[in-house]
């Protein structure tokens, strides 16, 4: 990492940094390959949502023609993006924001006030509802969803909004993140606001919410991810356009004879936009210690 | 909150006892949402799936009441050749996976954690796949998989000046398990990198300058210095890698519908088709039963390998 920082005789200190130089070239031109491969069929995605012709979409992806486009078009988004109709996606994205805010939104808070109260409150049962969440965090979606689909269509619940948001507002992970990142503020930060005689919900609300941005983007950007990319839950329990989300309808694409790649790849280019809009947002930060400081748990 | 600080001295001044019940009836209140939530739509539907998976309940209620089987599905699961040969994709889409996704994103973690310009940028366009949906990958990969012109195909072909046939990548039986392993390993390796990134950070500045001292060389201080901080999250890494493999869905319900020949079929579609198109709920719930008690079982190996590093 540092060899420079460390005091070491000239020559020593000369080899050094040839070494590293050398070592730099190489790292660059790794990290330039694999951006390469990471980023380009992104790149490709927005350059054959452009062009008009879904022919010619696939003949100009096996060349440089891929990432090139002469007479860029927004056509394809007109075609997709409207808000009723075959092609409605404009509406489904809407019904994926709205899913989306929502959920994110009371999980924020749902999740927040739980891993704070497990973190500084005294209430008897903590240590037990703490061990529990762990324990539960390892039940995966895939294995509660047969029931879960009988209790909510037996409650009525199918093709709402709510089914899509209720289900997963508290989640076992990002409690217990919200926890962990709770647990090591200061002690003295709490006893203060204590002596102070603020009540527990004004701490949490008025002292240690407003410090824990890290955690807030952190838990924001894996939800708003979890909640944007549902696909096998949403065709389960959605039939109608009502509250059909827009990876529901991306996929029925795939369904056809012969697939629309320019209807496609535009509105995979409009389901991009926003996920890319949360993580930019909250990317700064977005800590990866703070992600990392769960692997111990 | 300026505003409402003229009334504390007032709250203080109650006697402790009403105090402290009005935290603990505050703090219950803030933990009900969260515990309800987690009642009912996670620890209600779990252990009704204990009880479905001995049931014959079908997907729409019918007159005949729903009869208790007992191990019945279990058996009848574990007598279908389609889920032990879906298990053994899924078994085969781990061995490919670990190796890919966790050597691209260790690769890309130690790369990044170097110092140099544009750090940041690229530890951003890392990432821009793993926040990519798998409806969309599907999209972008469908058509570079597509048979027999499309682009893998063409550069293919042209790399090998055509003596290399064209591949059907996800028509092919041989092929197609090994095509979704690229897609899902290009699209979710970023976490991973991630945690990599985590681990690296974890491990302080004076354990190499100390090796440094001791005249330890890069590849030295990699091995004996970097390698054995990595422990933990090599386990985890691996550890969620697997659980997620034994969880493929999307990308094969999207592209091959579990085909051709079954190449692709993996629990959890074989867990899905059950319970939907063929409407057998507790068939489907004793799959789920089954696919828990695998992750289960790859958990608490995390947990036991975890504690023997600690030692």
């Amino acid at each position: 990492m540092s060899d420079i920082a460390i005091s070491t005789p000239q020559a020593q200190m000369t080899r050094t940094r040839s070494a590293v130089g050398s070592l730099r070239i190489v790292q660059t031109a790794c990290i330039l390959v694999i951006a390469l491969v990471i980023v380009s069929p992104l790149f490709m995605l927005l350059i054959a949502s452009l062009k008009d012709d879904r022919f010619q979409i696939l003949a100009d992806m096996g060349s440089f023609r891929a990432f090139w486009v002469s007479d860029p078009t927004l056509a394809n988004f007109a075609e997709v993006g409207n808000f009723s109709g075959e092609l409605a996606f404009g509406r489904y994205l809407l019904n994926s924001l709205i899913i989306l805010a929502l959920t994110v939104g009371s999980g924020l808070i749902v999740n927040s006030m739980a891993g704070f109260v497990l973190a500084w409150g005294s209430v008897r049962g903590r240590a037990l509802i703490l061990s529990l969440v762990i324990a539960l965090y390892v039940i995966p979606q895939e294995s509660i969803i047969m029931p879960l689909v009988i209790m909510v269509s037996r409650a009525g619940m199918t093709d709402t909004f709510a089914v899509q948001i209720v289900p997963w507002i508290a989640s076992p992970l990002y409690i217990f993140l919200f926890y962990q990142f709770f647990a090591q503020l200061p002690k003295e930060l709490f006893e203060a606001a204590q002596i102070d005689g603020a009540s527990i919900f004004r701490i949490y609300r008025s002292i240690f919410l407003p410090l824990s941005l890290p955690a807030l983007a952190t838990v924001s950007i894996l939800m708003g991810i979890e909640s944007w990319n549902q696909y096998l839950w949403p065709i389960l329990v959605t039939q109608t356009d009502y509250a059909r989300p827009i990876a529901v309808a991306i996929a029925t694409f795939f369904g056809q004879d012969s697939i629309y790649w320019d209807r496609a790849m535009a509105a995979s280019v409009l389901m991009m936009l926003p996920i890319l809009a949360l993580y930019l947002a909250f990317q700064r930060w977005f800590v990866s210690s703070f992600v990392g400081s769960a692997v111990k748990g | 909150m300026t505003l409402q600080q003229s009334a504390e001295p007032a709250v203080a001044a109650r006697p402790a006892w009403r105090r402290d019940k009005s935290r603990l009836f505050q703090e219950m209140g803030m933990l009900a949402p969260a515990v309800a939530l987690l009642t009912i739509f996670l620890i209600v539907p779990f252990l009704l799936s204990f009880w479905t998976a001995m049931t014959n309940q079908p997907l729409v209620p019918r007159p005949t009441p729903v009869r208790f089987v007992g191990f019945g599905n279990f058996l009848r699961i574990l007598k279908d050749d389609l889920f032990w040969t879906s298990l053994w994709n899924v078994s085969r889409f781990t061995f490919w996976i670990l190796p890919v996704q966790c050597g691209l994103a260790f690769a890309t973690a130690l790369l990044l954690h170097q110092k140099m310009p544009f750090q940041n940028l690229f530890r951003g366009l890392f990432f821009l796949p793993a926040i990519t949906s798998m409806v969309v990958v599907c999209v972008i990969w469908g058509t570079l998989f597509q048979y027999p012109t499309g682009p893998f195909n063409q550069v293919i072909g042209f790399l090998s000046g055509g003596t290399i046939e064209p591949i059907d990548w996800l028509g092919d039986p041989n092929w197609a398990m090994f095509s979704i392993v690229l897609l899902s390993a290009w699209q979710a390796y970023g976490f991973q990198m991630i945690v990599y990134l985590a681990g690296l950070q974890s491990i302080p500045d004076e354990l190499y300058d100390a090796a440094r001292i001791d005249g330890a060389n890069a590849l030295q201080r990699f091995w004996h210095v970097t390698m054995p901080g990595l422990r933990p999250t090599h386990v985890f890494v691996l550890v969620i890698t697997t659980i997620q493999a034994f969880k493929l869905y999307t990308q094969v319900a999207i592209l091959t519908q579990g085909g051709p020949k079954s190449s692709t079929e993996t629990v959890v579609h074989y867990m899905v088709r059950s319970g939907f198109e063929e409407q057998k709920l507790g068939y489907a719930s004793a799959v789920s039963v089954i696919l828990f008690l695998i992750v289960l079982v790859i958990a608490l190996l995390q947990r036991q390998l975890l504690r023997r590093f600690d030692v």
